[in-house]
């Protein structure tokens, strides 16, 4: 066990690294991507990359009503994020699983979203805090969908390790009916969970100037950008190790590489639907979140039955 | 070391923000196009922003009027450094055919620093990407002073309290500057 | 909004492949009849500044510094491409070409000045100058053209030594 943790340790921060390297190069597919379905060119798929660059060496106005706080949650999102990273299997198996459990998972990934609510309230302009209302309202009908896909994985696996969870333990019950269940609200949740286009209410709009991240600048808003985008990543990881985990016991090259085959995927399907789809108002979002919402619950009462 | 990283790649991620102080809004449509896929300006990086905080470059439209122009110092001081101002179309450049009306204090160079100029009314939008890809350095700018002298000072004039007579000749005085 | 309205949409947007110009990279030319930057040609030019009293962005300035130099100054800051002095000269002095690629970072480029040599009279060698003030305001219309401060001043007092010719409004940022 001793000789264990700096192993894990390692592969933490492999993971890490690995999400820090890629998840702008996901991004810049998805911006290229949707320009092409625009049929104009795009972006070079390099381009989040210098993106970053340039936000990192820009000035960074203290501007907002506490520049304590905003430096605060700019480095909790990204470091949360990356919390995250570290604990969710990214090609091969998760390296910290005796660290936490799913219950860890939940929080970590709750954390993230309440960031960008300390983001706003912190900032104290009137589009920050419309953005954080939108947030709210968004993170309080959605979070209890994942922790539900969660919870039933659990059920079935019948136990909290990370490793045994994430793992396709949704299907694991005689009758999959509540994994399908789950993996159809997830889909249709998974736009929700990155915050693209149908369902990026809360920041990055032009309609309220950016939601929470009006006053941020320079490196701050540097760290922002980072968190979403490497938040993309590390849903689309952590949807891949809960319903789609085929091929995850083939050997290093392999098995590494099916695995981010299949985030590219998903970020495609991320792109196809942001791309033809526009963006929701707040009570129509509500409505899909709670319709989502009463389908999980359903498919958590059916994984309590055994199926 | 991350102040000179950012020099380097300014030109290849610009982030926009688009101020109109009072114009017409031609020059807004002409901006718009060419965020559109036909001119695609996204190519180059470019991306509208709606906060000046994000910004890089702002896009000024419209002279500066006397009741706008306190709000665009403010969206200029509230972009971070560095920044750049594009004057974009006539109005923005020198106040357009507006310049002396009662409203208009001229150009937006009277409230903000202005780095480049991109004339017409409205510019075309291969004239504005012709002028971000002159900032970027991309291409040379192509425009210089043109004078056209017939003349070079001084002439010579023939004034009459400069002649005098001596005798039958008229004497020109000043006859060394000839 | 069903998914196969979708995926048609994306199948659209797809086949029309890149519908992008290459601009900056490959160079378009304007249309026909495109009213581009105006050329002032000085050779034919003959200084009767009717171009001046007809832009209406009052961008074209005359000023004559002696009796037999008469300057006229194009800005191009103000220009709004309207044609308007070409349609007038008699001359055919003006051009509207075809250029639009006119981004600058220094206003100063786009001028272009013409110094003229008007002609004097063969018999005395001058100019005929208006000896009143009057009489010069009938000559000028009532205008007085300052080529520094690049405008039109509509004050008979500009011809009084102790005033300014120009009085620029402040402007109060600060409130």
């Amino acid at each position: 066990m001793a000789r264990d943790v700096p192993l894990a340790v390692l592969g933490a921060l492999t993971n890490v690294v690995l999400v820090l390297a890629l998840s702008p190069f996901f991004q810049g597919v998805l911006r290229k991507l949707t320009a092409r379905i625009q049929s104009r060119q795009g972006p070079p798929l390099a381009q989040p990359y210098y993106d970053l660059l340039k936000l990192l060496g820009k000035e960074d106005l203290e501007s907002g009503e506490v520049p304590l706080v905003q430096r605060f949650a700019a480095y909790l999102a990204l470091g949360s994020i990356l919390a995250v990273a570290g604990l969710v299997p990214l090609g091969f198996r998760a390296p910290l699983s005796g660290a936490g459990d799913v219950v860890v998972l939940i929080y970590l990934l709750m954390l993230s979203g309440v960031c960008t609510l300390v983001a706003g309230l912190a900032s104290g302009s009137t589009f920050s805090l419309l953005g954080t209302s939108r947030e709210m309202m968004t993170m309080i009908a959605l979070e209890p969908v994942l922790a539900v896909a969660m919870v039933v994985g659990v059920l079935h696996a019948r136990s909290f390790r990370l490793d045994a969870v994430l793992d396709g333990s949704v299907y694991a019950a005689a009758v999959p009916a509540s994994g399908l269940a789950m993996l159809i609200v997830m889909l249709f949740a998974f736009q929700a969970f990155v915050g693209r286009v149908p369902f990026d209410l809360a920041e990055a709009e032009t309609e309220i100037m950016e939601g929470p991240l009006v006053e941020y600048s320079g490196r701050k808003l540097a760290l922002f950008k980072y968190a979403q985008m490497v938040k993309l990543v590390v849903h689309g990881a952590l949807f891949v190790a809960l319903f789609a985990p085929f091929g995850s016991r083939l050997p290093f090259p392999l098995g590494f590489a099916l695995f981010w085959v299949k985030v590219l995927l998903l970020v495609v399907f991320v792109t196809l639907v942001a791309a033809t789809h526009a963006r929701y108002r707040i009570d129509q979002a509500i409505r899909y979140y709670a319709a989502l919402l009463a389908v999980s619950f359903g498919a958590l009462a059916l994984a309590s039955y055994g199926l | 070391m991350l102040e000179a990283l950012c020099q380097k790649m300014f030109g290849r991620s610009l982030w926009v923000y688009h101020a109109n102080s009072g114009g017409c809004n031609g020059c807004d449509i002409e901006v718009l196009n060419v965020l559109t896929p036909y001119y695609d300006a996204e190519r180059f990086g470019i991306r509208l922003v709606g906060s000046p905080r994000h910004a890089d470059v702002m896009l000024c439209q419209g002279p500066a009027l006397r009741s706008t122009a306190q709000a665009l110092r403010r969206a200029y001081e509230a972009m971070p450094a560095p920044k750049l101002v594009f004057a974009i179309g006539s109005c923005a450049g020198g106040g357009g055919i507006w310049h002396d009306a009662y409203p208009v204090l001229g150009g937006v160079e009277k409230v903000v620093p202005v780095h480049f100029y991109i004339p017409g009314c409205p510019p075309r939008p291969e004239a504005i990407l012709w002028g971000v890809a002159v900032a970027t350095g991309r291409v040379q700018k192509k425009t210089a002073p043109v004078v056209f002298k017939q003349v070079e000072y001084p002439i010579p004039t023939y004034h009459p309290n400069d002649l005098h007579a001596e005798g039958d000749l008229v004497i020109y005085e000043r006859l060394e500057k000839v | 909004m069903s998914i196969a309205s979708k995926w048609k949409e994306t199948r659209i947007g797809l086949s029309a492949g890149r519908v992008t110009l290459p601009y900056p990279a490959r160079p378009r030319p304007a249309p026909a009849g495109f009213r581009g930057r105006p050329i002032f040609d000085g050779a034919k030019c003959v200084g009767c500044g009717g171009c001046a009293s007809n832009c209406p962005a009052r961008e074209i300035l005359v000023f004559d510094p002696c009796q037999e130099i008469r300057i006229l100054k194009y800005l191009g800051r103000r220009c709004t491409y309207c044609g308007r002095c070409a349609e007038v000269c008699p001359e055919h002095a003006i051009t509207m070409s075809q250029d639009y690629e006119t981004a600058t970072d220094r206003a100063g480029d786009l001028e272009q000045r013409l110094e003229l040599f008007m002609s004097t009279c063969q018999r005395c060698g001058r100019c005929f100058e208006p000896k009143t003030p009057l009489d010069r305001l009938k000559l000028k219309g009532y205008r007085f053209d300052d080529l520094d401060h690049e405008r039109w001043v509509f004050r008979s007092q500009a011809y009084l030594e102790h005033e300014p010719p120009v009085r620029d409004l402040e402007i109060e940022l600060e409130e």
